[in-house]
């Protein structure tokens, strides 16, 4: 952007000129083959899924037709509807539970003054250093003893509380003007209505923004749900692929199931690529 | 969206008006704060604060699957001492952020160079790279494994080729790299994300002046945009070291520690001991270890930008 601009801005030599244009095609390559190479495995996926079972297709032949057979396989396939309807409920109903309780905390924490509220705010953040894998023996054993094993309030409950919802919240929480507030206060509203009318139709943006991470993170968490879901009929998308994978069906039949996997994925990525892109930019929200 | 609120401040009047119909909230302030605040302290306290006090308490146990427990002290961790697969999965976790990181940290800096470099197609070529990113590992690892396995597709082109297969994941030598790799793929995107954002915050001012002072493209990333850009290489480092240290889904999915535990990361052994063991107190005092090593990384971080910014 700046080289283009300072290019337009000052006279340029001719030869230096041209040097730059041959550079700029350069660019223009590397990023190319670069590129190339990020979407080769999801185009050879997408091959492959598409190709009759059984018969040669990529690398070794062009496959003689494309087919949407091992995609409706996948489906008519044990499990396969109701995993992916476990992690649309999982991650659905984990993204509205964390966006709830995030908020409500994040409005206590950046509006109003209670002893330890820093301390108790910092100690949130502070578990952003907290390995999940560390903690995952006793999670289990909590939610053991809470009869949640194989459960979706075990699959659920632990995972609502998210630093990052609280921690990105509470700044944009802050911002909100005083006066909105005052006002409110004046008019007689209680915090409930004051949470409900003033912080809620102030938060749409930054809502939206974590709503999609929440829910990408959800979707493909892979170690709890592996620990916790028993039956095969409260695994996730996820473990249930990876089960499905370890009794390595043909290719095409495997490539399938993993675009059954991938395209929830591309289509919030094909929607909110731009969103994505710059809450990740400003925030580093992971 | 319009508030009652907003409009009735921004008009100025009804001061007094809204004095007059003042009701009394329905909650006493405190009890609303309680409410408010409740549902995350609780959350935070039961499913994070508790699970790592509980795997320190654990470690220090010989906690069995049936509940049955007794006090060991260091047992464990002498047990990790003299341990040589716990010995093999440090040096095998150590490996494979040796291999992870600097491969993330060039290919990211590389891309996010170039896209600094493009004004036409950016969106197309940044959405492109970015796109691994919101796969999982899970889905990412059937894809791979397709891929790189003994009959997939890059050693069907080499046979078609007549060239010898290549082991990609059977090899103890090349399964670390491999996999390391396919996290590459699909992780660096983030990194090429958070260091374009670095890159484009260094000053079009100084950027400009450089060029005025006959700095070529070479010399101006040396040392203009490069010296700029240390914070957030270093917070790229860290992110992408404590990544590095808790990977597990891909190797469980492409792997499974194999071949002969050449990638049994130290995750892989907490999951090994934990949840096929069943050995909770060994398992978690190898949690312990982890746990240790993110919060140095992070700490080290910390304490490096702060200074940073002290001296700035």
């Amino acid at each position: 952007m700046s080289a283009i601009g300072a290019d337009q801005m000052l006279p340029v030599p001719r030869d230096r000129r041209r040097h730059r244009d041959k550079a700029r095609v350069a660019v223009v390559c590397c990023l190319s083959l670069l590129t190339v190479g990020t979407m080769a495995p999801f185009v050879a996926m997408v091959v492959v899924a598409l190709s009759p079972a059984g018969e040669p297709t990529i690398p070794t032949a062009w496959p003689s037709r494309l087919t949407l057979d091992n995609v409706t396989r996948a489906f008519r396939m044990s499990g396969m509807i109701r995993w992916a309807l476990n992690s649309a409920i999982v991650s659905l109903v984990t993204v509205v539970l964390s966006l709830v309780t995030s908020s409500m905390a994040a409005y206590a924490f950046a509006k109003h003054k209670f002893p330890g509220r820093d301390a108790i705010f910092w100690a949130i953040v502070a578990t952003l250093m907290i390995p999940f894998q560390a903690t995952m023996i006793p999670l289990f054993i909590l939610a053991n003893d809470l009869g949640w094993i194989d459960s979706y309030a075990g699959l659920i409950v632990p995972m609502i509380a998210n630093t990052n919802a609280v921690f990105l919240l509470r700044q944009f929480i802050r911002e909100i003007p005083h006066e909105l507030f005052e006002a409110a206060k004046v008019d007689g509203a209680g915090e409930l209505r004051m949470f409900v009318l003033v912080v809620v139709p102030q938060l749409k943006s930054i809502g939206a923004t974590l709503a999609v991470f929440l829910f990408l993170w959800n979707w493909n968490d892979f170690l709890w749900p592996l620990v916790i879901a028993q039956s095969d009929s409260m695994k996730t998308l996820t473990v249930g692929l990876s089960t499905l994978a370890g009794k390595s069906p043909l290719l095409p039949e495997l490539m399938g199931t993993a675009l059954v996997g991938v395209i929830p994925c591309l289509i919030v990525f094909a929607f909110l690529q731009r969103y994505l892109v710059e809450s990740i930019s400003t925030t580093g929200l992971r | 969206m319009s508030l009652p609120v907003r409009e009735r401040l921004a008009s100025g009047s009804g001061g007094h008006e809204v004095q007059r119909t003042r009701r009394r909230p329905v909650l006493p302030r405190i009890v609303s704060f309680v409410i408010f605040l409740a549902p995350t302290l609780l959350l935070f306290a039961v499913f994070r604060f508790l699970p790592i006090v509980g795997t320190a308490g654990m470690s220090l146990t010989d906690y069995k699957i049936t509940g049955a427990w007794k006090f060991t002290g260091v047992a464990n961790y002498e047990r990790l001492v003299h341990d040589p697969v716990f010995h093999r999965s440090l040096l095998i976790s150590l490996v494979y952020v040796g291999l992870y990181v600097p491969m993330t940290l060039v290919v990211a800096l590389a891309t996010a160079l170039l896209l600094d470099r493009v004004a036409f197609w950016r969106g197309f070529f940044r959405g492109a790279l970015f796109l691994p990113y919101v796969t999982s590992f899970i889905f990412a690892g059937i894809i791979w494994s397709a891929i790189l396995g003994v009959d997939g597709l890059v050693n069907s082109a080499l046979g078609r080729l007549h060239l010898s297969a290549i082991p990609f994941l059977e090899s103890t030598v090349l399964v670390l790299p491999s996999l390391a790799m396919v996290s590459c793929w699909k992780g660096f995107g983030y990194s090429m994300l958070i260091l374009l954002a670095g890159i484009k915050s260094v000053p079009n001012e100084v950027k400009e002046a450089a060029l005025i002072d006959g700095a070529g493209g070479w010399q101006r990333l040396r040392w203009v945009i490069l010296p700029m850009l240390r914070p957030t290489v270093f917070f790229v480092l860290v992110i992408e070291t404590i990544a590095g240290f808790q990977v597990f889904d891909i190797i469980y999915m492409m792997t499974g520690g194999g071949p002969v535990r050449a990638s049994y990361t130290l995750v892989y052994a907490l999951y090994d001991k934990g949840f096929r063991s069943f050995d909770f107190g060994y398992a978690s005092s190898i949690g312990v270890v982890i746990f240790g090593i993110v919060l140095v990384v992070s700490l080290l971080q910390r304490r490096f930008v702060g200074r940073r910014e002290e001296d700035g």
